[in-house]
């Protein structure tokens, strides 16, 4: 028997199954594909718009964060941390202050994690740094980002393209491919010799993010020995290796504690309703040969918001959560979900499941809906995730606090 | 769904390169563009009445790991393997693929001349001229066949018809491998879910048509698709559950008769959700049964590879929900998508490079883990693994049979 099914594998759903399995519970994490954390930079948003302890305490009910308390966010966060450093991915930051990151596009994003790779931006200080992209590679034009950011900035940020040994690929050239490579001594070795005439003087050199994979670590060390200077790293169109790495680090740890992965399933939520309480009996999977019913002790959705899957509009105008069909809050009139202009903050962004303090679903009168069932993640309504810079630590946050609930 | 789903299911697709990142075939070779570029952006170009634009899709190894990892619904393997068909419709496909889209004729003539052919194919210069003449690689793996198969040796389990009383009764599907190469290990699965408490029947059967599938020869596959409902249908309709040991060949029953070769209809529909992989059938319906075993232990370590052809039936992996249970079994998961074969790719001497190299990380793992049981629950993933790891690979139910004293 599954004591608790997770349905979603993005960053909450992966860090709630992993969660499971620590503490012993078997668990099953279902999944219709592999989540958007591989298309994500990596980061880990907490609150980007000012310091995150502060933003955090502040937030007022019902806000996700007001609901779940700084100790569960610190303890989801500590957690995997500690993950992230064994697996050989280790990041960066604190919950005081935000680290300001460029971007592919020569802006700057803040998060209050990032993996080191991106961090060493900040050893170079106010000092000069070089940006540098690779012939052939669509997905980075270094001109681009180093005039956008030394604009932004107001400091100096040089340009420079690197030649790709070997001969170029017949097709589109991926990071993905780009990482590979770079886990090749030898091709590594023969990129650094011709890239050293190039970046004589140089000392602090950005590069987009596709330094390795599974041997991340060790590819920047060797990199940085080749051509003696300081390199961070640039995230990139998707495929995102620093978002792959933190997608795979997790997915491992949960396969490596025994959970159960679905993929390629949807979900449909099974109520047992024999009983005066009102329970979860599990879901029915739609697997290849049709649906199957899968019983567990308790269901926790991390199916995400309305642009992830956990919310589905219908033409009347009805928002649905797609695995339950729980209540949703939201408009009823369609026309106000969006705003005038696409960078405006978006009315339907705050759409989603109002939940207790143990993270389950409430109804119209306040009271859950189930006793075992949980949400956490994206499905919450209250916050404002883009303009806060807080989906990442709602997701870890309440993640914590669902699994802390579900499994006592 | 019709046939005409996947193609549709090209508008889903988000270009996240989700399915590219994933890829096992792309990660290896450039001749592949990935997945996300031969299916739903290279369908827009694709027509009816057109000739295909493009052949690169014929690099594409039909593992399904794309359809899988997608988080949109975009059924990408599906539209892959429909338009890998058209091609074999423009271009004559060479006399290799007809030859090794058909197990059952190989297997039948095979076993009746095996103390020839056995020999035969183990001699360097007839796999040599096997290569020369059909383009079949001289390395590819080619198992002995079995001198008697598994029908003929568990005669007394054959059935014409659904029995009188259907109670506890399974309907064995072992497909050409089992019978033919493999029939031990039919003799261990039946012996397993015989021990706790089925009976076992061996209902009439054909090849499910997949390795026809996959080379494109969509018409032949149809109609193995036909007789195999209608061989089947009368048991699923009794509510005898269909039990595979080989994941190819149970996904055909599933999901490739609908979806992918289009087959319409309550039977099919029918056939399809009364088919189980022999674990998901132990894990989900005899959990009693197991719970009530008493498992020896089996002090051992363990690489069990999930085949990408069991990770299409989007159910996970429950032969680890069974093996949990063998004491002192330590089991650690392969850390690569494919192994390479895909069902008969690796065996084609142009794309048996590609199909090692995406093999490779897997190879390497079993090396350095050095461990007394490989498994994998499809059969041309064991017998490459086994060519390639020197060990001895062997299906999940081989060793759960071992913990229950039946080997």
């Amino acid at each position: 028997m599954t004591d608790l099914i997770v349905v979603g594998a993005g960053l909450t759903g992966l860090f709630a199954a992993w969660q499971a399995a620590r503490r012993g519970a078997q668990c099953m994490l279902v999944t219709a594909g592999r989540g958007g954390l591989e298309l994500s930079s990596g980061c880990l948003g907490i609150a980007s718009s000012g310091p995150p302890l502060r933003q955090v305490a502040k937030a007022p009910l019902p806000h996700p964060y007001a609901l779940v308390g700084l100790d569960a966010l610190r303890r989801a966060v500590d957690d995997l941390l500690e993950l992230l450093e064994a697996s050989n991915l280790p990041y960066a930051g604190g919950l005081e202050s935000n680290l300001e990151l460029p971007t592919a596009a020569g802006g700057t994003a803040c998060a209050a994690y990032a993996p080191r790779s991106l961090a060493r931006f900040l050893d170079a200080g106010a000092g000069p740094v070089t940006l540098a992209g690779f012939t052939g590679f669509r997905d980075f034009d270094s001109v681009l980002a180093s005039n956008r950011l030394s604009a932004r900035l107001q400091r100096p940020v040089a340009a420079a393209d690197l030649p790709l040994p070997g001969s170029l690929p017949l097709r589109d050239l991926y990071s993905t491919d780009l990482a590979r490579r770079f886990e090749d001594p030898d091709w590594r070795a023969q990129a650094c010799a011709a890239w050293r005439p190039i970046l004589i003087g140089v000392r602090h050199l950005g590069l987009p993010a596709v330094l390795g994979f599974r041997q991340h670590a060790s590819v920047i060390a060797a990199i940085e020995e080749l051509l003696e200077l300081t390199v961070f790293e640039i995230p990139t169109l998707p495929p995102c290796l620093p978002g792959l790495r933190l997608e795979s680090v997790l997915r491992e740890a949960c396969l490596a504690g025994g959970v159960d992965l679905i993929e390629g399933a949807t979900a449909i939520g099974r109520v047992d309703g024999r009983n005066a309480v009102t329970r979860a009996a599990g879901i029915v999977a739609q697997t290849a040969g049709g649906p199957q019913v899968i019983d567990a002790g308790a269901v926790l959705l991390a199916t995400g918001d309305l642009l992830h899957g956990g919310l589905v509009a219908r033409q009347s105008g009805r928002l649905q959560e797609s695995v339950f069909d729980l209540p949703v809050v939201h408009s009823s009139n369609r026309s106000t979900w969006t705003a005038p202009h696409f960078s405006d903050p978006q009315p339907y962004a705050t759409f989603g499941l109002r939940v207790d303090a143990r993270m389950r679903p409430l109804g119209a009168d306040g009271a859950p809906l189930m006793q075992n069932l949980f949400a956490a993640g994206g499905i919450l309504a209250g916050a404002r995730r883009t303009e806060e810079g807080s989906r990442q630590g709602i997701g870890l946050a309440t993640a914590w606090r669902a699994v802390e609930s579900a499994l006592p | 769904m019709t046939t005409s789903t996947p193609t549709l299911s090209a508008d889903l697709c988000l270009k996240c390169n989700i399915c590219t990142a994933a890829c096992p075939v792309a990660a290896v070779t450039e001749l592949f563009p990935g997945p996300k570029a031969v299916g739903p952006q290279a369908q827009r170009f694709r027509h009816p009445r057109l000739p295909s634009p493009d052949l690169s899709v014929s690099w594409c190894s039909g593992c399904g790991t794309c359809t899988r990892v997608c988080p949109h619904g975009v059924a990408i393997a599906e539209i892959n393997i429909q338009a890998k068909a058209r091609l074999a419709e423009e271009h004559a496909p060479p006399l290799r693929d007809h030859v090794i889209s058909r197990p059952e004729w190989l297997g039948f003539a095979g076993s009746l001349a095996a103390p020839i052919a056995n020999p035969l194919l183990r001699l360097g210069a007839a796999r040599w001229a096997l290569e020369k003449t059909l383009g079949i690689d001289r390395h590819a793996p080619m198992p002995p066949f079995a001198r008697r198969t598994l029908r003929s040796r568990r005669r007394q389990r054959v059935v014409k018809a659904v029995p009188a009383d259907p109670t506890n009764v399974v309907a064995y599907y072992h497909g050409c491998s089992t019978n033919y190469y493999e029939p031990d290990l039919g003799d261990k699965a039946i012996a397993v879910l015989e021990r706790l408490g089925c009976r076992v029947v061996l209902p009439p059967q054909r090849c499910c048509g997949l390795p026809m599938q996959s080379n494109g020869f969509f018409d032949a596959a149809r109609r193995q698709a036909a007789t195999n409902i209608r061989l089947l249908v009368p048991y699923a309709r009794a509510g005898i559950p269909i039990v595979g040991t080989s994941t190819s060949c149970t996904l055909a029953l599933k999901h490739d008769y609908r979806v992918i070769l289009g087959v319409e209809g309550e039977e099919a529909e029918i056939v399809a959700r009364g088919t189980f992989d022999i674990f998901e059938f132990i894990a989900g319906r005899l959990e009693g049964a197991l719970d009530a075993f008493d498992f020896a232990p089996v002090e051992a370590t363990a690489l069990y590879h999930p085949p990408c052809q069991l990770k299409s039936h989007f159910m996970g992996t429950p032969a680890l929900r069974v093996l949990r249970r063998i004491p002192g079994l330590s089991i650690t998961l392969s850390q690569s998508e494919c192994c390479g074969i895909a069902g008969t790719y690796g065996l084609k001497h142009e794309k048996f490079a590609v199909a090692q190299a995406v093999g490779a990380g897997l190879f390497r793992q079993t090396a350095q883990l050095d461990p007394e049981f490989v498994l994998s629950d499809s059969e041309t993933c064991r017998w490459w693994l086994e060519q390639h790891t020197r060990h001895k690979v062997i299906h999940p139910i081989e060793l759960l049979a071992r913990s229950m004293r039946l080997a």
